[in-house]
């Protein structure tokens, strides 16, 4: 056997001669016309992922299915196949597919130089990752060797999408027929397609995550705009493709679960439902996932687990990454039991042929075969709206289906025939004469040999025995033509024997021929049929059940929580108590917390059925706040691309999964101020969260429960605006020096009253302009600093030397609002009184950093205690996760350096920010009907050996020392398993990838650090 | 443009010279004494009231003011230190003070010269005195530093000052005591900006194999006197003759552990510098004798599932597995907050007394200088500050006065100086 010549299964995919032509084209010689009946009998066909007939008859002609059911005649003159015991499937399609299309290549890297303007010539978008006009359809061709891959598989058409752009077009759904491209189109414009990857465009904006969202927003408003007039104004070609394909069904390739959040809130803003393209990770946030309520197309793109035979590579490994492994081939069975419709799709696999070994492991994960074959079936062609042509097996539609030797998804199942439009593309040989079983083979030379034919009727393994003695044996088959060559030891007759001859398929089945012998001499041969092979159904021991998996943890990852604890009622006792009110700091007081609410505080206080904490030596104060953070942010905290982008919202790229979010609980952290970075004069919105550790994106935002809280916006001044340290490539955007930062203020601003004068005008009852002029053009830009002009939206801008700062305040009084923040504010205490002259509602101050660049070289570690002693509401902040757990030890900081209070000091880093924040009627004291934000101390919390021993947000124990040494051990647990796991299918012979170092992002105002990259 | 060039510098210098560094103090002229402060020694040991008497830049005696009889009159000067506190001063090592001054700013940047192999080079002619940072450092109580180039494989030598001094002759302690060694990655790292594994592993096994037969060459030519001077190889000649330390610097477990076994093949002394791994190799740091220079103690775990407080508590984890260690900061200017960093390893395992040492004696051990400063000791340097309060811990300290080989030194600075300027400005008091 180990001889075998594979002629055999060379034959592969052969595409029948069969060929239709196109009606328009010309032909050279004789015209071939055929349209052949084809008539499969004793079949059973599936016709959809619910409906089945057994033993039927299909009939195709021309390509589509003429007639099918139980007890049909065969049509006189049809080609018949006899199907007994077989199956019929619809083939299988891909919703999100790159099939046919030219190359997407990597643009080259350029000099570093910006590129303002889309690169794109012609009337297009301003941006060049706007690219609405483009039509998959004109740019496809036939691929024969990617769709012969597909075909294997059991698809028989896919949407093709050009995945380049943030808009991307239309895509098309075609065949994967060989034939001409206007043969094997099936719709042209089927969807649009959009994401968050700006692709090859080279152009700076975006540079983030937010900046994308922003763009898809805008330009949903340009388009509007541009149907209702904008396009006597202006003629574009993009604008005009996005409006045109807005009624297709439209295709979001979102990316990771959160991302998933991010384009169904896009989707809801502009009435879209869209379909999600996720990564496999739904699972981990499944009920949110569910009340998306868009239809999904998920991936099979398993992770193969990691090669962890060197523990210390093992401990750069994540938690989140082996559950992950773990828990993957789940995601299609947990979004089934959700009730989410979806399909499947093979983008992601890295290797096209682990489809089906992943689809049978989603499948031993809990997966329906049913859901399996709707997804892969009737849901891609309902949400291409083309489920009267593909999808299932009806009268009229497409004949577009596969021919399967068993159920399809049983382990044993061949695919044996793929039909693409009527054309036959055999897969695997199935006509072939069955000519297994146990022979005689008689040489006129020797003894009659036993030969023993067994294994798949294609290729069947082959076994000599001379007597008892097996002999090694090879042999070739090609139609009926059969040759065979052994070597016999035995003395009388050793030697090579070449046997060539065919096999007569009548029954029984013999094989006759000539034989070369040893010695040269040429003698008859034939092969009796002894006994018929019978093949032994073996038990399908493969069927498991659903293995023992580890849970799903919130967030997924270490310290994620099995269940996310809820708002007790407790009664902490005897604590020392930092109330940051007129009582100031109280000794052995108690505090009630009920629904997430400060109940009580006081002393002697009771609740029957509270938990009791003794607080006894323990200090208890409101939870910090952190003024300017950048945590819990995924893809960039900097959309500084461009002076100004006050378009850009941290609110739309909150990352519930930052690990750091748990480091600030354990350093008694409860709220904080996510800004966008300092890149720019007018940065983006900013986000208030509260660290609610394992919720959601959305309900960390500070107001998820309703009372809303203002929005804020980052300003910032000095060397990061002006691009000072950005290197000599970094010259050209506008400001490069603190003249120009003030006069873009005052650009921006100038044209923001104009801009809301102009809808004003456009809006008031007695406009003459109504209907009968374009209306403004929506800009999200102006619309963030009308809110700042007219004090809807407040300022806390980055800020150092004094000049610019007194610049700004001028600004801010020349336009009518009021400057809210001045964040680092480093030269604060040069100016103190111009700000409290101005009205600034607070300073956010570094406590003692300096000298790390020019504009900070007068900074001094008395600039709060200066600022607090002019009477200014102080602050003192972190920029850094790190420095975010001990600002207990910043505010410290404000006593060492100017001798400001313990009790003043403290409220630098709780009370005042919550003023600042304009949150201080929720938070930033301990007082009865205030949100029960607090932290329990092992001692005076401004103390260097001060360590949060409980953090409370909403009422809810979110740290808990006791609890934490607990999630740790569970930690080392499940990692331990899951090496154990992962070393077991390693030793299976599964696949396995290596490990590697993986950077935590550090977000600060102007940069990005990778913790490992040192 | 010349012009325009010469105006900015203009600019540029009349601010950075609009305050002024104090001038350095003068060497002790009279005996003195400290009578009745918490003497913390920096080995361990507490006295809780305490004389210590210091003259001629040396401490002549330290002892317990209950129990000891000595004759006040001989001493010139007596320091009520009656609730304060005493401490050796806290030595920095693994600083770039004076070779610094803005980060940012290039032309005040003096820590890393150009080339890969450079042990020759010298930090201690750099070390700028005039650095408007020394001063608030010292003034938290930080009196000595290491000052220490960067970058390439081998970065140059380091020096050991003191921060009161007129120019970098006087500030010298000990010069060119070690050399620093940036040990190659050796792990394979995915994230953005990542190059492909099998350039990541080529240039790793290029680093590694130019670091062996440097110091193969290294070691060849120690043995003889050629006639054709290598600078680079004499300035490695210490290495292997046993007076030099070869400081070298590396985060990750697998880099621990050959850079390890590197020394020892060399026998060459080796100090580990950051060490973030090191408690997962502490039978190896131990049985080879490597102490460990900790970095930042006030950083993030390194990686996402480690324990939330492991930064905080590695000195603990060293100290229980008796691996010798000090802390120090990366940098220039936030050293002042070295007291505080050791602080937090009190709040995490460690006594107050025990977590003193890793600013005191023991960098004055891994420096080589533990014969004259590092305790408050007979017989030592009268190098050490008097807090009001706790000097390790913000709330508390406040350095009140300071001495460098008695030399009693003038704690103002520039940015006390800015903060008179502009209480005045607000009439304030």
């Amino acid at each position: 056997m180990k001889n075998c010549l594979f002629i055999l299964t060379g034959f592969g995919i052969f595409i029948s001669t069969e060929c239709r032509s196109q009606a328009t084209f010309p032909v050279n010689g004789t015209t071939d016309p055929r349209h052949i009946t084809y008539a499969f009998i004793h079949s059973k066909i599936v016709v959809d992922y619910k409906t089945s007939m057994d033993s039927a008859t299909f009939i195709v002609r021309d390509g589509i299915i003429v007639d099918e059911g139980k007890n049909l005649a065969t049509p006189p003159g049809a080609v018949v196949y006899d199907l007994k015991g077989k199956y019929i499937y619809p083939s299988f399609i891909d919703l999100f597919s790159d099939y046919g299309l030219p190359e997407i290549k990597k643009p080259q890297p350029g000099d570093g130089s910006p590129q303002f303007n889309s690169a794109t010539k012609g009337a297009y978008n301003w941006n060049q990752a706007i690219r609405s006009e483009y039509d998959a359809f004109k740019n496809f061709s036939v691929d024969q060797k990617k769709s012969e891959e597909l075909r294997k598989l059991g698809f028989g058409a896919v949407n093709i999408i050009n995945k380049d752009g943030i808009a991307r077009g239309t895509s098309a759904l075609v065949t994967l027929g060989e034939g001409k491209e206007n043969d094997v189109v099936i719709r042209d414009r089927c969807a649009a397609n959009y994401s968050f990857d700006k692709g090859t465009s080279m152009q700076d904006y975006p540079e983030s995550l937010m900046g994308a969202i922003a763009l898809l927003r805008q330009t949903y408003y340009d388009a509007q705009w541009y149907s209702n007039g904008g396009y006597k104004k202006e003629f574009n070609i993009s604008l005009d493709a996005w409006n045109a394909t807005q009624s297709l069904p439209q295709i979001f390739d979102a990316g990771d679960k959160q991302n998933e959040f991010r384009a169904d809130k896009i989707g809801d803003e502009f009435s879209k439902k869209f379909i999600i393209k996720g990564a496999g990770d739904e699972y981990q946030r499944i009920s949110e996932i569910k009340a998306m309520n868009d239809a999904l197309i998920v991936p099979l793109n398993f992770p193969e687990a990691y090669d962890l035979s060197d523990p210390y590579d093992a401990i750069n490994i994540s938690l989140s990454q082996m559950k992950h492994w773990e828990l993957a081939p789940t995601n299609p069975s947990s979004i089934e039991k959700a009730q989410i419709d979806f399909a499947l799709t093979t983008s992601d696999l890295k290797d096209k042929n682990n489809f089906w070994k992943n689809l049978r492991k989603a499948i031993d994960y809990g997966l329906s075969e049913q859901a399996a074959l709707k997804a892969l079936t009737l849901t891609p062609s309902e949400l291409l709206r083309s489920s009267d042509v593909v999808g299932s097996l009806r009268k009229g539609m497409m004949a577009n289906f596969i021919i399967t030797s068993k159920n399809i998804f049983d382990k044993e199942n061949v695919i044996l025939d793929n039909w693409v439009k009527g054309v036959r593309y055999k897969i695997n040989e199935y006509e072939m004469k069955d000519i297994r079983g146990t022979y005689s083979l008689e040489v006129k030379n020797h003894a009659a040999l036993k030969l023993k034919v067994t294994g798949d009727i294609s290729t069947p393994e082959m076994k000599l025995f001379e007597d008892t003695i097996p002999v090694n044996v090879s042999y070739t088959r090609q139609g009926t033509l059969i040759t065979l060559q052994y070597e016999l030891k035995k003395k009388e007759t050793k030697g090579t024997y070449r046997l060539s001859g065919y096999v007569n398929e009548d029954n029984p089945v013999a094989w006759y021929g000539n034989a070369l012998v040893p010695g040269g001499e040429w003698v008859n041969w034939q092969a009796k049929l002894d006994s018929v092979f019978i093949p032994v159904t073996k038990k399908d021991t493969s069927k498991k059940e659903i293995p023992d998996l580890g849970a799903v943890t919130y967030p997924m990852m270490a310290y994620g929580w099995k269940e996310i604890p809820k708002a007790k009622t407790v009664l902490i006792k005897n604590a020392t108590v930092w109330t940051n009110e007129a009582d100031g700091i109280l000794a052995n007081a108690d505090v009630l917390i009920s629904e997430g609410k400060i109940k009580q505080v006081g002393k002697n206080l009771s609740s029957p059925g509270a938990e009791v904490i003794d607080g006894t030596g323990k200090h208890l104060t409101s939870g910090i706040i952190d003024e300017h953070s950048h945590i819990a942010v995924t893809d960039g905290v900097n959309e500084g691309t461009e002076s100004a982008s006050a378009e850009v919202r941290i609110a739309d790229v909150i990352d519930a999964d930052d690990i750091q979010i748990y480091r600030q609980l354990a350093g008694g952290v409860t709220s904080s101020h996510i800004l966008h970075g300092s890149a720019n004069a007018i940065g983006g919105q900013t986000q208030l969260i509260k660290e609610r550790w394992g919720f959601s994106p959305e309900k960390l935002k500070f107001d998820a429960d309703g009372m809303a809280w203002p929005g804020f916006i980052k300003f910032a001044l000095g060397e990061n605006v002006k691009q000072a340290n950005w290197g000599d490539k970094q010259v050209y955007r506008f400001p490069q020096t603190r003249m120009g930062v003030e006069q873009v203020y005052n650009d921006f601003f100038t044209r923001a009253r104009e801009y809301e004068n102009e809808w004003k005008k456009f809006n008031a009852p007695d406009s003459k302009i109504k209907n009968k002029d374009v209306p403004p053009r929506k800009n999200l830009k102006l619309d963030a600093l009308v809110e700042i002009l007219n004090s809807k939206r407040f300022i806390t801008c980055h800020s150092y030397e004094q000049s610019e700062i007194n610049m700004l305040m001028h600004v801010a009084d020349s336009f009518g609002f009021k400057i809210n923040t001045f964040t680092h504010i480093l030269e604060g205490y040069k100016v103190a009184d111009k700000m409290k002259s101005h009205g600034v509602r607070g300073a956010s101050s570094f406590s003692d950093w300096w000298a790390y660049k020019y504009e900070v070289y007068e900074a001094i570690p008395y600039n709060g205690a200066i600022m607090h002693d002019m009477g200014l509401t102080v602050s003192f902040n972190s920029d850094d996760p790190e420095m975010a757990r001990r600002l207990n030890q910043e505010a410290a900081k404000a006593v060492k350096y100017g001798g400001v209070s313990e009790e003043e000091a403290w409220k630098f880093v709780t009370l005042n920010p919550a003023k600042i924040l304009r949150v201080d009627q929720r938070v930033g004291s301990v007082k009865a009907g205030k949100d029960a934000d607090l932290v329990l101390w092992n001692e005076n919390p401004l103390s260097i050996y001060a360590k949060p021993l409980q953090t409370y947000v909403d009422g809810i124990r979110f740290y808990d020392v006791d609890a934490d040494q607990q999630l740790r051990d569970e930690n080392r647990k499940e990692r331990a398993r899951l090496i154990q796991k992962m070393a077991d299918a390693k030793n299976k012979g599964e696949g396995t990838q290596k490990p590697a170092m993986k950077a935590q992002v550090i977000h600060h105002c102007d940069e990005d650090e990778y913790l490992l990259m040192k | 443009m010349k012009k325009y060039t010469f105006l900015l510098l203009a600019i540029g210098a009349a601010k950075i010279l609009s305050a002024q560094n104090p001038a350095p103090a003068a060497p002790q002229s009279e005996s003195m004494i400290i009578m009745n402060a918490t003497a913390h020694l920096g080995n361990g040991q507490v006295i809780p009231n305490s004389v210590i008497g210091f003259e001629n830049g040396k401490i002549t005696f330290v002892a317990d003011a209950t129990t000891v009889r000595f004759e006040k009159n001989k001493y010139r000067k007596i320091i009520d230190g009656y609730g304060k506190h005493v401490y050796p001063g806290f030595i920095a090592c693994n600083s770039t003070i004076g070779l610094t001054e803005i980060d940012q700013v290039r032309s005040t940047r003096d820590f890393g010269e150009v080339g890969d192999l450079n042990p020759n080079v010298r930090s201690i002619i750099a070390y700028n005195t005039d650095s408007k940072i020394p001063p608030t450092v010292r003034s938290n109580g930080v009196l000595m530093a290491q000052i220490v180039p960067r970058g390439g494989t081998i970065s140059g030598q380091s020096s050991v000052v003191e921060l009161d001094a007129w120019n970098w002759e006087d500030a010298a302690y000990k010069t060119d005591e070690g050399i620093h060694l940036n040990w190659p990655r050796m792990y394979i790292y995915k994230g953005e900006g990542s190059q492909p594994e099998d350039k990541q592993k080529e240039n790793m096994n290029r680093s590694l194999s130019s670091i062996e037969f440097f110091f193969r060459d290294a070691k060849a030519y120690s043995l003889s006197s050629p006639a054709e001077k290598n600078l680079r190889f004499e300035a490695m000649r210490g290495l292997f003759e046993g007076n030099k330390k070869l400081y070298v610097h590396c985060d990750y477990v697998k880099e621990i552990e050959a850079a390890v076994n590197f020394c020892r093949k060399y026998g060459i002394k080796m100090v580990l510098v950051g060490g973030d791994d090191a408690w997962m190799v502490t039978g190896l740091l131990k049985e080879n004798d490597v102490p460990v220079v900790l970095g930042r103690i006030h950083s993030l775990p390194p990686r996402e599932d480690d324990d939330v407080d492991l930064p905080y508590k590695l000195p603990y984890l060293l100290k229980q597995a008796g691996v010798s260690y000090a802390i120090s900061i990366e940098g220039s200017w936030n050293i002042r907050n070295l007291g505080f960093m050791c602080g937090t390893t009190a709040a995490y395992g460690l006594s107050k007394e025990d977590a003193l040492m890793s600013i005191t004696s023991a960098p004055a051990k891994i420096l080589g200088i533990d014969s004259t400063v590092g305790t408050l000791e007979a017989g030592k340097d009268a190098t050490f500050f008097i807090s009001t309060g706790d000097a390790l811990d913000m709330k508390t300290q406040n350095v009140t006065s300071a001495f460098i080989r008695g030399k009693e030194i003038n704690l103002d600075n520039v940015q006390k100086q800015l903060y008179v300027k502009y209480k005045s400005k607000y009439g304030m008091k």
